[in-house]
């Protein structure tokens, strides 16, 4: 499966500038709508969290916190959000040309990807400007992405194959997706959750993840502990291979049901 | 060299909409266990498209598939094109292949055209780089440069069909897989497909067709197989196979008293085209018997009529073809109708029409034109050539005429060229 998206990475990039092409299309204010976003969660964020709930974000300040862990939330989110019916709606294509399926969720986690680097490119601008600046262990941050993206890439996998023949996963990922916003120091820092809840918090994957980022990423600046990405790990190795597995075992399937 | 094999095919789908599809999303080896276990629930509600189909396709041959709506046509085109797999049996395709399933080819409706020309490029394998090398040329053949830079969602049907198979031809495949996109598109542009196709198939290209159209078959293939409710009947040459398929078309059409499947499909057939009878009422056709075709393609048609209201009518003997299509009619003059009813014969002396399966449609008209009774015959009427004496593009009725070239007694062109 990934020596032939390997070999049809020429059509992942086709499709991923396709889908850009078309997501703006049409639209008043075009390529803006990729930067409103993220800002406007953060502006709710900050004035929701850091204003009037008073959650203590150490010296850094409440936003640089938040955004540090937002830039690899939004990643997971849109992903999934995105690359879980990323195959039925492209039914049309799907039952006359014989391509490999899988380049279908890859391009749509390549997307967001795009999605990624521009919050990213926010962050890095806020450090020098709101902050005191990136610390060294933000050199991390492509072996984090990595981890993250193995683990993406597994549940889409999974769950876009499973949408093709349950619709259900479709209708669920929203709920998902923001109940497991509330299960992830996202808006929160770790530090604030209590002790009885702490190892169901740090039983997901993501919640690692998220934290490890924002420590590499927010000075001081503390490299990854494997003890604390360890979720996420297991996580990433046992989806990404349940997730193409599954995938390749009932993607010839998928232009009889669509 | 065998290009395109496919060995004892089986393609079995689930009939209804259904919920979510528990027996789909269980993945191999599990689904093999549960239709085991659970043999009644597993195969409940599933009907096989193909059924031990077999064909081989030798390379550089054209090969025409026949058969009625649904009869798994267009399934195999899938299941060779490698869009879907088999439930059972094995394919084997050792080549390029490019199918135009319909006319859409999956362009993306909000992508341009020349978007869609590289997008469907890449799609079969080829870079951006080497598909814009190929957008003058495809623009050039589909005759749609205009309208390149706009997305696919505002063309016509007429012009993505061009658009579709401009780019399918571009691709250069090694087999191509056609079914009924000709139907599509003008006159002009289904002459420059046809002769495209003509030239591909002259450079070695393999070429499976699907179509309805009998002589456009007849034309474009030396051998055929005719698929019946997802089995293949008949396979061999186009001529033979054709001539046998016309012919169970027609029993299936007369053989309504036979009742049974044939006997429903032939209803379908009629309410897929519409009501086949309605009128004022004031005279009725009571019987019809519609003679077979002789050696000069002469019909006799005999109506029985009955009549309450009307006193003189005009008799109506009209043919449409499959698509629906009137193609013409034989009309007699206005007739004195007598009370309770009789008989009224014609003669229809030549036919004249192209190679394909006709209607007729009985009709009586008061002499102000209102429609007493209009009634489609389950009967079919199959004109079968060896050769079309209409070429095509001209239209399916053959008018009657006599032609005088003893006018100019001069030169004839051969001895005038030989002399130069």
């Amino acid at each position: 499966m990934f020596r032939k998206l390997w070999s049809h990475r020429d059509l992942v990039v086709s499709l991923v500038r396709r889908q850009y092409q078309v997501r703006y299309r049409q639209s008043m204010v075009g390529i803006a709508w990729a930067i409103i976003p993220p800002l406007a969660t953060l502006g709710a964020a900050t004035l929701v969290f850091g204003g009037i709930a008073k959650i203590d974000a150490g010296k850094e300040g409440y936003a640089i916190v938040t955004m540090a862990a937002l830039v690899p939330w939004s990643f997971f989110a849109s992903s999934l959000t995105s690359g879980i019916p990323s195959i039925i709606s492209s039914s049309s294509t799907l039952t006359r040309i014989p391509f490999p399926r899988a380049v279908l969720p890859v391009s749509t986690i390549g997307i967001s990807m795009i999605d990624l680097s521009i919050s990213a490119a926010i962050f890095v601008i806020m450090s020098y400007t709101v902050g005191s600046g990136l610390p060294a262990t933000a050199v991390w941050f492509p072996l984090l992405f990595l981890l993250e993206f193995a683990l993406v890439l597994g549940v889409v996998f999974f769950a876009s194959a499973l949408n093709v023949f349950a619709r259900d996963v479709k209708l669920a990922v929203p709920l998902t997706t923001q109940l497991w916003l509330f299960l992830t120091p996202v808006l929160y820092p770790l530090s604030s959750v209590p002790d009885n809840l702490r190892p169901l918090v740090l039983a997901n994957p993501m919640t690692g993840l998220v934290e490890s980022f924002r420590r590499a990423l927010v000075p001081p600046g503390i490299a990854p502990d494997i003890g604390l990405l360890l979720p996420a790990i297991i996580g990433a190795v046992v989806l990404l291979s349940l997730g193409s597995w599954y995938f390749t075992s009932v993607e010839t399937r998928f232009a009889d049901v669509v | 060299m065998d290009i395109v094999v496919a060995d004892a095919v089986t393609k079995n789908y689930r009939t209804g909409v259904g919920r979510a599809r528990v027996r789909e999303m269980t993945p191999p080896p599990f689904d093999r266990g549960l239709a085991k276990v659970f043999p009644n629930w597993w195969y409940k509600g599933t009907f096989n498209a193909l059924e031990d189909v077999s064909i081989s396709v030798s390379s550089g041959s054209a090969v025409g598939l026949v058969g009625h709506n649904g009869a798994g046509k267009t399934t195999l085109l899938k299941v060779l094109a490698g869009v879907t797999s088999p439930t059972r049996g094995k394919v084997q395709v050792n080549g390029r292949v490019a199918a135009l399933i319909d006319a859409l080819v999956g362009f993306h409706p909000e992508l341009t055209g020349a978007e869609n020309i590289l997008m469907l490029g890449s799609m079969h394998g080829f870079g951006r780089r080497h598909m814009r090398t190929k957008v003058a040329q495809i623009s050039d053949f589909s005759g749609i440069e205009d309208m390149l830079e706009t997305p696919v969602k505002r063309y016509s049907a007429g012009m993505s069909a061009r658009l579709g198979f401009a780019t399918i031809a571009a691709l250069e495949p090694e087999i191509l897989l056609v079914d009924e996109v000709l139907a599509v598109g003008d006159s002009n542009f289904q002459r420059k497909c046809i002769q495209w196709l003509d030239g591909y198939r002259e450079d070695g290209g393999t070429l499976l067709f699907v179509s309805h159209n009998l002589s456009l078959m007849r034309n474009m293939t030396q051998q055929c197989v005719w698929l019946d409710h997802g089995k293949a009947v008949l396979e061999g040459p186009t001529s033979k196979v054709l001539a046998e398929y016309a012919r169970a078309m027609e029993e299936r059409m007369t053989s309504d008293h036979t009742g049974g499947d044939t006997r429903r499909a032939a209803k379908r057939l009629m309410r897929s085209t519409g009501m086949n009878r309605w009128g004022a009422g004031g005279a009725r056709v009571k019987k019809v018997h519609v003679g077979e075709l002789d050696e000069h393609e002469g019909l006799e048609v005999v109506i029985d009529y009955e009549a309450t209201q009307v006193e003189r009518a005009t008799f109506c003997i009209g043919f449409i073809d499959e698509a629906g299509r009137e193609i013409g009619a034989a009309v007699s003059r206005s007739v004195v109708l007598h009370q309770g009813g009789g008989t009224v014969r014609c003669d229809i002396g030549k036919l004249g029409f192209k190679t394909g399966i006709y209607f007729p449609i009985i009709a009586i008209l008061s002499a102000e034109g209102t429609i007493h009774d209009r009634w489609r015959l389950d009967r079919a009427v199959v004109v079968d050539h060896e050769q079309d004496i209409i070429p095509d593009e001209f239209g399916s009725v053959e008018i009657p005429s006599t032609w005088d070239d003893e006018q100019y007694p001069a030169e004839p062109v051969a001895q005038l060229r030989s002399a130069e």
